[in-house]
Order: structure tokens, then sequence, then C-alpha cells
């Protein structure tokens, strides 16, 4: 068996890719373990990451695939999901086999991992549309944090950007110590330390108060329902919800 | 008044208007402006009854110069009232907004002084945010029934949806519980919205600056139990406003009891949940899924049976169209199949393009069988494990659903009594996805 370590970037797995293609063997594609320790029973490779090849890879699935395809295989990568990055691999390879009509594969079991890996990216993305909520902790500056399953960070940052064009705002990934940035002009992504959430709850923002009066009050008490409500709104996701974090 | 204070009030007297929706607008996002419109709707938050909140939901004020029996806000119902100002809701908007609380405004109210000075001030509230602010995030208006035509038009220019509830379901519930109100002064700010969105919309396509006019459309809401309708005269009654006045959308509030005093009145502890479940249910299958409501119900069964979603038992009524062979029906008739909804039947279409499908391949594909399992073949193969006999099938499909009514203190005794008295928490997320 043969293990391919990449370096946790999109590019370098589409490296790994471009590997096993030109080298003709049938890999185990998996990031590089946190700890760096491989397995002493089969041979490992590791992937040393290259622009030029991953564009190619990225061009090929382009062409003969589909954007939907590189697409999928994107957000599938930004899942994390334990194991995807194979599923990847293998999916782009039945696609170069099948082209565009890989989609519709949807009961092979190489598709389905991919499929439902963007699924549940998606979902948490429109998810964290909504949920998440700015605090004001300067003049204009609008901070939130979060802890999402998958690494949707860059895909929030399109929405926020064309929504609140006018405001300086940041959204915080606490678990992988990131954040989005805007400053009204651009958006940047960078690590950013937890001490910042922290910093910020010593905050107050008044409109806090008012927005917990609200959902309060907007609720109908004949029809209390919490186990819907947490179906559409885990409670994973609690501790950084205003209206949840204090009840 | 503390601002506090007047949102806690207002926001609780807001609260019995179901609509929240989001959707149906992309309004761009202007320079210097702030907000834009998600077409797909975007929710906010769940409150504690599981109802999510979409958008800033307030009454401008619950002064109210009517007595609607059914209402929590009329004027001999002794509760706290407040009054926002204009500013205060755009204010109150904006901020929320920019914390990303809201998707936008749901802006009501009672009806102080009269119609028009209440239409002007929801007009004055709507520009302030459009104008001064540069708002673009989503606004739905109740359009006042009564109010001046032209107030209605500006208003709707500013809007990105417009609403008049009808509440009652019929002119003569409408006299006995809201003599104020007449059914045509309804009607005639509906058909006037109705008319305005399609001018403007014709407007646009040749003209793409043109302003438009609510173009998320309109909807309404009708209270379910409140008043002795059948389900058939409801469902008779939707389907028209959709083909007639090209409603986006009518809302069925079940009736929270308000008023214990009024004789017109049904006393009832709980508000009639399932009810109000089982009109979603053929509600999404007329827009969707080519159901008329001749189809569902007629005036020897004017009700819907509680036990089971009115799919189910048209299907069990019409057992000679199936089992339906998923390899090759077509669109419109895998839709009519218990337990596949848009979403499934769109799957099949795709999958079958390159595999002929069997019971596996549609588990992984996602497909809820539990229902679906009694009204197909895949590949001639039956999974349904019994008889395709209509009286079983009804059997094996109502010995799931639990159902209870609790409003009446007496029951017809029936085959499968038993019994929670609340949806299951499947049946409520149908009612919310509206997927059967």
């Amino acid at each position: 068996m043969i293990n391919y370590y990449y370096d946790k970037s999109f590019e370098g797995l589409l490296t790994a890719i471009y590997e096993a293609y030109y080298k003709k063997e049938y890999p185990n594609i998996s990031p590089m373990p946190s700890n760096n320790q491989l397995s002493i029973f089969d041979t490992s490779v590791l992937i040393e990451t290259s622009e030029e090849k991953a564009a190619k890879v990225y061009e090929a699935i382009y062409k003969k695939i589909s954007y939907n395809a590189l697409k999928n295989a994107y957000h599938a990568f930004l899942s994390e999901i334990d194991g995807i990055s194979q599923s990847i691999y293998q999916y782009i390879k039945l696609g170069f086999k099948v082209g565009s009509k890989v989609d519709l594969y949807l009961t092979d079991e190489r598709v389905f991992a991919v499929h439902t890996a963007t699924k549940s990216v998606s979902k948490e993305i429109h998810l964290m549309k909504g949920i998440i909520k700015f605090k004001k902790i300067d003049n204009d500056l609008y901070y939130a944090a979060y802890e999402p399953d998958h690494n949707i960070t860059t895909l929030l940052m399109p929405h926020f950007s064309e929504r609140f064009s006018n405001q300086n705002w940041i959204i915080h990934d606490i678990k992988r110590g990131i954040a989005a940035l805007y400053d009204k002009n651009d958006c940047v992504i960078t690590d950013l330390p937890e001490e910042i959430y922290n910093c910020s709850k010593s905050q107050t923002d008044q409109y806090e108060t008012l927005f917990k009066g609200f959902f309060k009050n907007i609720c109908i008490n004949e029809r209390i329902n919490p186990k819907l409500q947490k179906q559409f709104m885990p409670k994973r996701y609690w501790k950084y919800l205003i209206e949840k974090s204090n009840s | 008044m503390e601002l506090l204070k007047k949102l806690e009030i207002l926001s609780a007297a807001a609260k019995y208007d179901v609509s929240c929706s989001s959707s149906g607008s992309n309004r761009k996002n202007t320079k210097g402006g702030i907000g834009n419109g998600s077409t797909c709707g975007i929710c906010h938050s769940w409150a504690d009854d599981g109802r999510c909140i979409s958008l800033l939901k307030i009454l401008l004020t619950n002064y109210c110069i009517y007595d609607c029996a059914y209402c929590v806000n009329r004027i001999s119902n002794d509760v706290p009232r407040a009054a926002f100002t204009p500013r205060e809701v755009a204010d109150l908007t904006i901020n929320f907004y920019k914390r990303n609380y809201i998707e936008g405004l749901f802006l009501s109210s009672s009806i102080i002084k009269n119609p028009n000075y209440t239409m002007e001030l929801l007009y004055e509230s709507l520009r302030i945010l459009r104008e001064d602010y540069l708002f673009n995030g989503y606004i739905h208006i109740k359009a006042i029934p009564g109010a001046d035509l032209n107030l209605i038009e500006s208003t709707g220019k500013l809007a990105d949806r417009m609403s008049v509830n009808i509440e009652l379901p019929s002119s003569k519930s409408l006299r006995l519980l809201a003599p104020q109100k007449e059914k045509e002064a309804i009607l005639k700010p509906m058909g006037f919205i109705r008319s305005k969105i399609v001018e403007k919309r014709e407007e646009r396509r040749l003209l793409k600056k043109a302003p438009a006019f609510a173009p998320a459309g309109q909807s309404t809401q009708l209270i379910v139990g409140a008043s002795p309708e059948h389900d058939l005269n409801i469902l008779r009654l939707s389907e028209k406003l959709y083909q007639n006045y090209k409603l986006k959308r009518v809302y069925y509030s079940a009736y929270v009891p308000v008023s214990s005093q009024n004789p017109n009145l049904p006393a009832i502890n709980n508000p009639p949940l399932l009810r109000e479940h089982r009109l979603y249910q053929a509600d999404w299958l007329l827009r969707f899924y080519g159901f008329s409501s001749d189809e569902l119900l007629d005036e020897k069964t004017p009700d819907f049976d509680i036990h089971l979603d009115p799919k189910a038992n048209w299907a069990l009524n019409h057992m000679e169209l199936f089992p339906v062979e998923i390899n090759r029906a077509d669109y419109e008739m895998l839709l009519r199949v218990p337990g596949i909804g848009v979403g499934s039947a769109n799957k099949i279409i795709r999958a079958r393009r390159v595999k002929s499908l069997n019971h596996d391949d549609l588990k992984k594909l996602g497909i809820v069988l539990k229902r679906a399992r009694f009204f197909i073949t895949c590949n001639g193969k039956y999974s349904g494990g019994i008889d395709m006999n209509d009286t079983f099938i009804r059997h094996a499909l109502t010995d799931k659903v639990k159902v209870y009514n609790t409003t009446t203190s007496w029951e017809q005794l029936s085959l499968f009594p038993l019994i929670d008295n609340m949806p299951t928490l499947n049946d409520k997320i149908m009612s919310i996805t509206g997927e059967i």
C-alpha cells in the first residue's frame, strides 16, 4: 500500500492527484497527520506541493469534467471530514473517465461521499449566514466569533462583503484560529488568536439587550417546542449566540 | 417609555402573524448603502416555539380602534399599549441589521386614529429606511384595508413584499367576529396590489431602471379554528387566491385562544396545530405538486383525516394508479407518490439517467421509504411487505402517526385511537420544509 501525504492545502491535494496520475500509482491520499507520525508498514510518500502541477489538475477538472465538479471537490475539501481526501481523489478519477456526467452517479460510493460532504458544507454555510451575530466592539468595528464544523470562513466572505460593504467587520473561527477581516474595500483571511474573543466579551453592546427582549417576546408560549428549535439550530452552536448564551 | 419596553410590547403583539419569509427578493446593495436581499431567504434564529426568526417582526403600534373578537389587540382587551415613532422603527431595524440579527423588517400595525393615518406612519418608516439610511434589506409591509390606494402604492414601491390579512375565511364569520371590517375592504387593496405588481413587472421588462413594486409578491393569512369553516372552504379560498390574486403564499394560523368571554368563539384549550399542519401540507400540494383542491377534498369529506397526510390519503383513494415504477414514471407521477417530494423526485430523475435504480439505490439517494415503499416498484419489484390493499396500507401508515384531538371533550371512536396530542417532530419539520 502506498500512502501519499500532502500539506493540508487544496493545492497539495491537487498535486498528489497529479503525481498519482503520472506515476500510475494507486495511493491512499491523506493530509499530513498533525503529529507527523506515519505508518511504518506502508510506503509513505510526502508530496511536495507544486503550484504548477496543482494548476494543471485544476484546469483539467474544469475542462474535462465540469465547473461543478471543481466546486464540489473544493467544498468537500473544506469539509475536513476524515478520509475525504481519498474520496475526492476517487471522485475526480471517475470524473476523468465519465466526464461531466459524474454528478449523475448519485448512487456510486465515490460520488456519494463527495456529495454528502458538499451538502453538509452548503448547509452549514447557509445556517451561518443567518446565525452569526456581530457585536459592535469599537466605534465602527463589528466582531463575530463562531466554531463551525467545516472550514467555511472563506466561503462566507463574499456574502458578508456584499451585504455589509459599508462597515468594518471580523468573522473569527475560534476553533481554527483564523479570521476574515474586512475594511470596506478588501477582505482577507488571517490568523487570529483566541484572546481577541475574550476581549470582546468584556465590551457591552446595548442592542444585545434589545435583541434578547425581542427574542423572548416573539415566541408563542402555547406552542413552545424546544426539540424543534434544536433541530434547526443545533446546541453545539449556542455558545456564540447572544439570544441563547445566558439562558 | 423606554425603548426596550416598547419593543417587548410591540413584538409580543406581532407574534401571531405567521409570515416570516424573507425570500423572493434579490434587491442589490447600492454604493454606500447597507444590505441586500437573498433570493432563498435566510433565518437568523429560531424562537423557543421552533418558529424561525428572519425579520424584525413588530407592530408600529397596538393602539387600535377596532374590536375584532379573535385579536389580542382589540380595543376592549386590557393589554399594555405602546407606539413607536417611524424614526425609532428605522433605527432599530438598521442597528439589528448591522449586527446580522435579522434579514429585514416585518412591519404591521393596529389601526390608530384611522386607516390613512396608520398607513402614512408605515410609509414614513419605510421612507426613512430606504432614503435616509440607504437600506437595501428585506421589508415586508402590511397594507391597511381602507387606506388610500395612492398611499398603498407609494409604500409598495419601497417594500419587497406586501400583504393584507384576510384572517377569517368567510364573510359570514367576518360579520360575526369582526363587525367593523368588510370583505370588500380587504379584497380591494389585494386586487390593487396585484395589478400594481403585474404593471411594474411589465415596465421593468422594458426599462430595467423602472421602480419595482413589492418584487417578492403578496401574501395573506387565514386563522384556522376560530370560525366554523371546513378545510374544504379554506383550501378552495386559498386556491382562488393563488389563481386570481397571484399570491405568493397563504399562511395559516392555528387559533390561539385570546379571549374567553366571546360566545361566538370556540372554547378550546390548545391551538389546533395538527389541523394547521394538514392545511399547510395541502397548500404545498396545490402550489408545487400539481394538485387541485377538488382532488383532495369534496363535499362528502370536507375535512382532512387528522391521522393521515393529504397526499397519502389521496393515494389510498386512488390505488388504481399505483404502484408506480420508479425507473419509468414521469416527474408529475413521481411527485404524487406519498413520501416523495420535489427534491427526491429530481434526484430520481437525475440518477436513473445513468443507472436503473433498486431499493438500496433509493436509500442511498436519501429517499425516505417509510411511506413510499407501499406505492412503488423498482424494476418491477415491490417491497411494501404487505399486500397492495388500501385497508392494509392505511393501517400501516396511520399506526405510526399518533394523534388525539384534545380540543373537544368527546371523540368519535375510531379503530386506531390513542395517542398523543401533538404532531410528531417529523410532521413539524415537514410543515416548514413542505416536503411531503
